[in-house]
């Protein structure tokens, strides 16, 4: 079923459109992967689906509810969970503590104490158990992306966008982000992963979408994508579009 | 019909003071990204101490910036090395110079008690000349703040416009790191700038001083005053300080004719309430793009 | 209820149960009716920074609006008890309910209309409390510039006479301030706020409901300060826009609840304890003349140089205030509290048990900061691996920076 669509989507920042009319839909079950360069409006598209920022037009529908106008955290209660490009934990908090928040006012809606306990099998799943109650400044980035994994997950959302979650990480970080990506789509979580690393989006992704300059240039099977002379000409200038 | 020609006339004159008065909070935090509530402190004993000079010294009022705007240029920039020191936040600067202000608020109460002091009209001959032209006065205390006013807004336009020092200032405002990975040594430019600022407040004190009487309360009220000019006049722009000080200026004087004097800081602050919820970045400020 | 709450209930009503009586026993205990006064006001400081702490340590927005509410208590007593005669005990739950109006709607408009950074906000609180103050000045039903006094107004005399009343009466509100900043702490609301402070932009995007939340807390904290300004009119007895809108109240619960630690309801008690006696003993301290007699330095000048000197202290190198330290280093702190007394005893043994008191709390403050800063050092030098201090589950203490 399309758990997620959307329509027309347009996004203005002052005189500069950084979507002009964007459209697609996610199947549930599909892990879509969405590339372009940079500026391409990846992130606003993302920013706008989770409901961290308003479209100023377009329509967004979630399991078959219009979810334009709904607030970010009525959005995360319907199942609607995203992580960030650079981390951004609590950080007057615990690993634990982070991921309670979560359970205490995403879908679960746990009391706090219960919430505090059953933060522990999340951080588990995210292999961060035995930093369960330390300060998440003690953590580092590819450890606090974990922690942004295991909060995001904790809410037991449908779809969970993941916004380069392998920025910065050395090549053995990035062989085990892949494997816990592929463990949390085995949940049954639908995914719509950014990434500039795009062996790894060819990989791991059922199907591609490719902006550049906030409009839609390719979509469909990855190796299709990959080979399109307009999204290889807005990877590469317009130079190279024999490649 | 005179009387609220006299208050708009007031109100303008004012307002040059007024833009002296916060001229040091608003480049402190549009520049600096510090909050220095000292300012107003400055102001304060810079008022003090041109009133003790020419009270008990028989200084003309007007000779003792001489004596007073050097000792609060040294005090506001050790103040500023201070800041970069301990590396301040925002945040923690409002705190920190709130505590500065009681404290020095509680040091003027002490050496000249909470009672009004006000130079004796003997040492003081200008608080009550007055320019005639017409029906209007044009009091000279008030005067001369305001055409001051004017020349050091006019300064500050060349310096910022035509001077390394100011292309340095404008880079800070604009983007502090970059600024710095372009060179631009922020201590120096800071320590300057609070120098320049402290300056302009200790003129702003000695005007005071020279027109009304002092009492250490007023540094307080005059938060009715600054934060409205700061905030209006966008922070960091000198121009828009003088813009601002004199809208803030005339509205005050004409609150003031038309209700009552308690009406000004009534006047002022709503303005200052309404500018923050509707155009925090100020009157004369081009709308930055969300 | 969960048990946490329950044992909360049931610690803070045997508490409050106890002191009630404690006007009772002055006859036959025979210490002097000052200390009933001295503890009413202790009290007043209790409610006053618990209620501003609730918000603003809580959630990070910084409240400079304190005054306002305040103000708006102590003059719905002055126009309601005062002016218009109705019973002290009526005027007190609408002064509060006043208050929390003007917090909420206050609140509506800057909590809606934008996402203002903090320092604006503080700003614009700043700028209500003075219009607030403005308004009551213009208006004659309010101030009209006269101020009011208050003679004739009808006091709950079952409370007892004039101190053990007002005792009373600062006994309840302070327990129910404080009672609801610590609820608060450990609910859904304070979770919210906690998390509101760290980052609201993922706090939203969590769950959270943020302006819900703000609005619910900083409607609270209004509300409480207004029931507490109520009653203190009363002790004020003559109250004026000056003294009532000055920065002395918004300054001090600010220094309070930075020093004794703003992301815990403990912080503000142990705040107000420690600036409360202190201030309470310089007042009665001897004038310092200094410089041959030229300046002199009234003791309660010093007040304000002293507190205006610990926030900046605090401020700069404390960061997370008094209580976290106490909580981690507990025996240190309760030993150099005996310490303190101990040497005021021996030193000036004619000084009053509020005195000793004193130099106890600065014992344990002068020892304990450093001492905290040493020990953790130390293990931090001694240990090998990660952070030696596990900080507690609770987001409010321990985990801090």
């Amino acid at each position: 079923m399309k758990l997620l669509q959307f329509d027309g989507i347009h996004k203005r920042f002052g005189g500069v459109a950084a979507l002009g009319g964007v459209s697609g839909t996610l199947e549930e079950g599909e892990i879509l992967g969405l590339v372009g360069p940079n500026g391409s409006g990846k992130s606003t598209l993302i920013n706008i689906l989770s409901g961290f920022a308003e479209p100023n037009e377009g329509q967004i529908t979630f399991a078959g509810v219009d979810v334009t106008d709904t607030e970010a955290h009525h959005r995360f209660e319907a199942g609607i969970a995203r992580t960030y490009q650079i981390p951004r934990p609590f950080s007057s908090m615990t690993a634990r503590n982070n991921v309670a928040v979560s359970l205490i006012f995403g879908k679960t809606k746990l009391h706090p104490s219960d919430a505090t306990d059953r933060a522990l099998q999340w951080l588990d799943f995210a292999g961060l158990a035995g930093f369960a109650d330390q300060s998440v400044s003690e953590l580092n980035l590819h450890q606090l992306k974990y922690l942004e994994l295991a909060r995001a997950l904790a809410s037991e959302p449908r779809v969970l966008f993941l916004d380069e979650v392998l920025a910065g990480l050395n090549p053995t970080e990035i062989e085990e982000s892949i494997l816990m990506i592929r463990r949390i789509h085995d949940l049954g979580i639908s995914l719509v992963i950014v990434e500039h690393v795009l062996r790894v989006v060819n990989a791991l992704s059922t199907r591609i979408m490719a902006l550049n300059q906030g409009l839609v240039i390719a979509e469909g099977a990855p190796e299709d994508v990959m080979k399109d002379p307009e999204v290889v000409r807005a990877y590469l200038g317009s130079r190279w579009k024999h490649a | 019909m005179t009387l609220y020609g006299q208050a708009i006339i007031s109100g303008v004159l004012a307002g040059g003071l007024y833009a002296m008065m916060s001229l040091g909070v608003s480049l402190s935090w549009g520049v600096l990204k510090i909050i220095n509530l000292a300012y107003f402190s400055f102001i304060l004993l810079a008022g003090y101490g041109s009133y003790e000079l020419a009270t008990s010294h028989g200084w003309d009022p007007f000779v003792t910036v001489l004596a007073v705007v050097p000792v609060v240029v040294i005090v506001g920039a050790l103040l500023q090395l201070f800041f970069e020191k301990v590396k301040i936040g925002e945040f923690e600067s409002l705190l920190v110079t709130f505590g500065l202000l009681i404290m020095l608020e509680s040091v003027a109460r002490s050496i000249w008690s909470a009672d009004f002091r006000r130079i004796p009209s003997t040492a003081n001959p200008y608080a009550s000349s007055s320019l005639k032209i017409g029906d209007f006065a044009f009091p000279t205390p008030q005067l001369s703040a305001f055409l001051t006013a004017i020349v050091i807004g006019l300064l500050m336009k060349y310096l910022l416009d035509r001077t390394y020092f100011g292309k340095a200032v404008r880079a800070l405002a604009q983007d502090r790191d970059m600024a710095r990975a372009f060179g631009v040594d922020h201590r120096r430019v800071a320590v300057i700038l609070s120098g320049l600022a402290a300056a302009t407040a200790a003129i702003a004190g000695v005007f005071i001083a020279m027109s009304q009487a002092l009492f250490p309360g007023l540094a307080v009220e005059w938060f009715g005053i600054v934060f409205p000019v700061v905030i209006l006049g966008g922070l960091g722009s000198t121009l828009g300080a003088l813009g601002a000080g004199v809208v803030i200026g005339v509205a005050a004087a004409i609150a003031s004719v038309a209700w009552g004097p308690s009406y000004a800081p009534l006047a002022t602050f709503v303005i200052l309430i309404a500018t923050l919820l509707f155009r925090p970045e100020g009157l004369f400020t081009r709308k930055a793009s969300v | 209820m969960n048990r946490p709450t329950v044992v909360r209930l049931t610690g803070f009503s045997v508490l409050a149960l106890a002191l009630w009586f404690l006007p009772a026993l002055q006859g036959p205990l025979g210490f002097p009716i000052f200390y009933l006064l001295f503890g009413y006001s202790l009290l007043f400081w209790f409610a006053q920074a618990s209620s501003w702490n609730m918000f603003t340590g809580f959630s990070g927005y910084f409240s400079f609006g304190q005054g306002a509410f305040y103000g708006v208590g102590v003059y719905t007593t002055g126009v309601l008890a005062s002016k218009q005669g109705w019973p002290l005990i009526a005027a007190i739950p609408v002064a509060g309910v006043l208050a929390a109006v003007l917090g909420l709607s206050l609140g509506f408009v800057v909590f809606r209309l934008r996402r203002l950074q903090g320092e604006i906000f503080a700003l614009v609180t700043l700028a209500v409390a003075f219009v607030v103050a403005a308004i009551a000045r213009v208006s004659s039903t309010i101030d009209g510039g006269s101020g009011i006094a208050l003679n004739n107004v009808q006091l709950p005399e079952f409370l007892g006479a004039y101190p053990s009343m007002m005792f009373r009466l600062g006994l309840i509100i302070a327990t129910v301030t404080i009672f609801a900043a610590a609820t608060i702490q450990h609910s859904r609301l304070g979770w919210g706020l906690f998390s509101i402070n760290d980052d609201e932009a993922v706090a939203e995007s969590l769950g959270v409901p943020t302006f819900r939340h703000k609005m619910m807390a900083f409607g609270l904290s209004a509300f409480f300060a207004g029931l507490s300004g109520a009653v203190h009119a009363i002790q004020i007895s003559y109250i004026t826009i000056e003294d009532v809108f000055s920065i002395r109240i918004p300054l001090f619960v600010i220094v309070m609840s930075v020093l004794g630690g703003m992301r815990h309801w403990m912080g503000p008690i142990v705040g107000a304890t420690i600036i409360h006696t202190l201030t309470d003993r310089l007042n009665r301290a001897s004038d310092l003349e200094l410089f041959g007699g030229n300046v002199t330095v009234s003791l309660d000048h010093l007040n304000d140089i002293i507190i205006g000197l610990l926030l900046i202290l605090m401020v700069l190198a404390v960061k997370d205030g008094l209580w976290p330290r106490l909580v981690r280093r507990k025996w240190v702190g309760a030993g150099a509290f005996i310490v303190g007394i101990l040497v005021a005893r021996l030193w000036a043994p004619e000084m009053s048990l509020i005195g000793q008191f004193v130099a106890g709390e600065l014992g344990a403050v002068v020892i304990l900061l450093p001492s905290s800063e040493v020990i953790d050092r130390w293990r931090n030098w001694r240990s090998t691996t990660g952070s030696p201090d596990a900080p507690s589950d609770r987001p409010g203490v321990g985990a801090s920076r």
